[in-house]
């Protein structure tokens, strides 16, 4: 038998405390993986929002208390076309309805078809909708796998049916939970005629985003203000850059908990082995063997605990994501990155809490040991 | 028979609990190579503290040890002395209870240069030799008392020490068995031609020894 297959046998000589400490640490690798899943999913979906051909600048009524739904005269839309430096705007009406079987209000999005991409709409399988056509809508991705519809089908919305013509995947998962029909028809059907909920903004490729911003403002004083889709990144960004701090505190605590972990159970082992370790002095074992027995076990232990951990990680997201319809939409990315981290953690503690018990264990005198009872 | 002295002992002295205990006060011996020494004498006399600093478990606090050829109190890590010249037999077999007979045989030669197979064929070749050979998979627990300390002298030899240091290797078995194993030390002696020094409580178990040295109050008598 081969020293390495030695050092794996020994964790499981006492199965009970073995698997406490690997649950214990798998805990916190769990915990880990988990919160880098999630971010994960959330920096992609974010980073797709500021995609190529997108609108820049996104247009609000000013001090509407509805951040989203403002009500903004129609005419604006082609007004602001005139301004320097825009190269297109794009007039948007946005509502929310309940649909059957489905437990949260449903975002639907009127649009132009033409103005789609401004909406970084770009990518629909199907067809789109027609300008005007009031039984036509388009889907995102995850919509329809909440839904369970698909292009074909119909959806009941404000009591009347819509086919599904297409369906589209921006990377976003706040658009890809939602839908997009005519614009004309969903004005119709929130009796919003002339008006619009914001305007998006695409400018010239010359053109500097904040001043373009600074001259809608100041055409419109005290009726319109701007937000940009990088501002809104930059945003989510810092709530997101707040998750890794907190991931990374984690990380810590999960070491200095998940060290003591390994520490206490190696040292409990040492101490029921003691009789054995002063034989192994006396066969002529030398210490650095014995320490690197007890190391290796304590290394085995937190490794095992590392793919425990990413296990219960993993599951953990997609039950939690499954069984919550408000985070339903996050796509978790599995990255190497996440796996690389936890790993390198439980290692990490391997080292850290097995190395003062191999060394305790690697410095006993045999002949002490072999007094042991 | 050959004249040279494998272990050489002068004014070897050891104490414990800051000198309150003289476990050794001043022993002086010589044992010459393939000679097989019993050690007798009453219950805390040194016997094992002695048998202790020629196996090199316990450095003395004074005098001269010197076996095969290598300064006991001069020489520092001491492993290797222990892996290649000594095999231990001690009073418990004190074998490793999660690991086969045969892996138990194995564990002196992981500080050798072995290769998995030498490893087995080594190992099985000793059990061979105390009859065990069809016990190779079993674990210590599932053994008797005799063949526990059988286990425990193939794993003393693996190695082929030049020295068989035995602390009562039949006080824990019954006489019979007790007996077997004797024979096996004793046919070890004569065949292999190795140094045995064994400590025992029995007289008729003394009397095999080709030399009795008697140990009083950490001293030969
Ligand atoms: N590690 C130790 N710490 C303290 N005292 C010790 C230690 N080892 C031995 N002693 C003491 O040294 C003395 C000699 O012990 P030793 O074990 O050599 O006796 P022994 O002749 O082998 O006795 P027994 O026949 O009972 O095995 C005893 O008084 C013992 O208590
Ligand atoms: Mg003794």
């Amino acid at each position: 038998m081969s020293y390495f297959s030695l050092i794996l046998k020994n964790p499981f000589r006492n199965k009970t405390r073995t698997s406490l400490a690997i649950i214990g640490i798998a805990i916190g690798i769990a915990t880990i993986v988990a919160l880098g899943l999630i971010t994960g999913g959330l920096k992609a979906s974010t980073e797709t929002t500021l995609k190529e051909g997108g609108a820049e600048i996104t247009v609000l009524q000013n001090n509407s208390g509805q951040f989203m739904n403002g009500r903004i005269d129609k005419d604006r839309v082609s007004e602001i076309k005139e301004i320097d430096g825009v190269k297109d705007t794009a007039g948007i009406v946005r509502a929310q309805v309940e649909v059957p079987g489905v437990d949260f209000p449903f975002p639907i999005t009127g649009i132009e078809v033409e103005k789609l991409i401004l909406a970084n709409v770009d990518q629909v399988n199907g067809t789109r909708f027609s300008n005007g056509s009031d039984n036509e809508i388009i889907i995102g991705k995850t919509a329809s796998q909440t839904l369970n519809k698909g292009i074909g089908d119909t959806v009941v919305l404000f009591g009347k049916d819509f086919k599904i013509t297409g369906i589209f995947e921006t990377g976003s998962f706040i658009q890809d939970a939602g839908a997009y029909m005519s614009l004309d028809t969903l004005q119709n059907l929130t009796s919003r005629e002339g008006e619009v909920s914001m305007i998006y903004v695409k400018i010239n490729e010359d053109a500097n985003i904040t001043q373009v911003s600074q001259s809608i403002e100041d055409a419109y004083p005290n009726e319109l203000t701007t937000t940009t889709a990088m501002a809104q990144a930059s945003r989510i960004n810092t709530g997101l850059s707040a998750i890794d701090t907190a991931t990374w505190a984690i990380s810590l605590l999960a070491i200095i908990i998940g060290g003591i972990g390994v520490i206490n159970t190696m040292i409990m082992s040492v101490y029921e082995r003691t009789r054995e370790i002063g034989v192994l002095k006396a066969v002529g074992w030398k210490g650095r063997r014995i320490l690197g027995m007890i190391l290796g076990e304590a290394i085995v232990l937190t490794l095992i605990a590392g793919i425990v951990g990413s296990i219960m990680g993993i599951i953990a997201v997609e039950v939690l994501l499954s069984i919550s319809p408000t985070t339903s939409f996050i796509e978790p990315v599995f990255s190497l990155d996440i796996f690389i981290r936890a790993f390198g953690i439980a290692f990490l503690v391997g080292i850290i809490g097995g190395l003062y018990p191999a060394y305790r264990a690697s410095k006993l005198a045999p002949t002490e040991a072999l007094r042991y009872e | 028979m050959n004249n040279e002295n494998i272990i050489e002992i002068k004014n070897l002295k050891k104490s414990y609990d800051h000198g309150k205990i003289k476990a050794l006060n001043g022993i002086d011996l010589n044992i010459r190579k393939g000679e097989f020494v019993s050690i007798m004498g009453p219950s805390g006399s040194g016997k094992s503290t002695l048998l202790n600093m020629i196996g090199a478990l316990d450095k003395a606090d004074e005098g001269y040890i010197k076996v095969a050829g290598i300064d006991l109190i001069k020489t520092g890590d001491l492993s290797e002395f222990r892996s290649k010249e000594i095999g231990f037999v001690f009073q418990l077999h004190n074998l490793i209870p999660n690991l086969t007979v045969l892996e138990n045989v194995q564990i002196p030669m992981y500080e050798g240069s072995y290769s998995n197979k030498e490893m087995d064929e080594r190992a099985k070749e000793l059990l061979k030799s105390v009859g065990l050979l069809e016990k190779i998979d079993q674990k210590p627990t599932k053994l008797s008392g005799g063949e526990r300390q059988r286990v425990a002298i193939a794993r003393a030899l693996v190695n082929k020490p030049s020295i068989i240091l035995a602390d009562e290797p039949t006080g824990s078995l019954d006489s019979k068995t007790g007996d077997v194993i004797l024979g096996i030390l004793r046919d070890l002696h004569k065949k292999e031609n190795v140094t045995l020094v064994m400590v025992t409580h029995e007289s008729y178990v003394a009397e095999m020894a080709e030399r009795k040295i008697k140990v009083r109050d950490g001293k030969i008598a």
